[in-house]
């Protein structure tokens, strides 16, 4: 059950993402909100179990606090003068939609390799060549999120 | 979910990986799908979307085939 302080926890976790580009640690959460090491490490916990986050199955850290991934993926993100990874192309696209600003995603064919970069201008897309595939049906999305 | 230059792309990837073919969207559906699960997501009242809301969502996209149903 999601509690007001796993929102502190999630906005936390976020504007500080977002802030310096990569995952904060639980200890800088716990800073920030001058919580509990424990009770921050237990709302993360509860968050993935809602599904907001995914962590790293042992150690726990942030894998993705999704559309934002906490590691290099083929999808490059550029906003302004900072730039993210998306888990996917529509995690890629979740950025920007999420920060509501102008950006681009850099990325590549899966198949042949050839880039490809997609823009975003208010909120609209730009001309773009190619398609999206969902190889995995909605259903059993969440069976591996990681592949997914 | 992976981006391709064309659906000879997609079907040359599903062959090489042996993965079946699932759903192909275009890059704008791709956008619409993106803002409508995520634009709210650093907002403070965000919540994770029902499987009823989620429906309608990917109703609202025409994404209505088996491939999209969440039961």
């Amino acid at each position: 059950m999601t509690t007001g302080f796993d929102i502190d926890v999630r906005l936390a976790l976020y504007r500080e993402f977002v802030q310096i580009g990569r995952a904060p640690s639980v200890d800088r959460i716990a800073k920030m909100l001058k919580a509990p090491h424990k009770d921050v490490e237990a709302a993360l916990d509860r968050l993935a179990a809602g599904k907001a986050i995914v962590l790293q199955p042992e150690s726990r850290a942030v894998l993705m606090a999704n559309p934002l991934c906490a590691v290099p993926t083929p999808f490059l993100v550029r906003t302004g003068d900072q730039s993210f990874f998306g888990s996917c192309v529509w995690d890629a696209l979740g950025i920007i939609a999420m920060l509501q600003q102008d950006g681009s995603l850099d990325s590549s064919c899966a198949c042949c390799g050839e880039a490809m970069t997609i823009n975003i201008h208010d909120a609209q897309l730009l001309p773009a060549e190619g398609v999206i595939h969902f190889a995995i049906p909605a259903k059993q999305w969440w069976e591996n999120i990681v592949f997914t | 979910m992976l981006l391709f230059r064309g659906k000879e792309h997609i079907d040359r990837w599903c062959r090489q990986w042996g993965q079946p073919k699932g759903a192909m969207l275009t890059i704008d559906q791709g956008w619409q799908l993106a803002r409508s699960w995520y634009q709210h997501k650093m907002e403070p009242d965000w919540q994770r979307p029902t499987l009823e809301q989620t429906e309608t969502l990917l109703a609202q996209l025409d994404l209505t085939d088996p491939f999209w149903s969440l039961r």
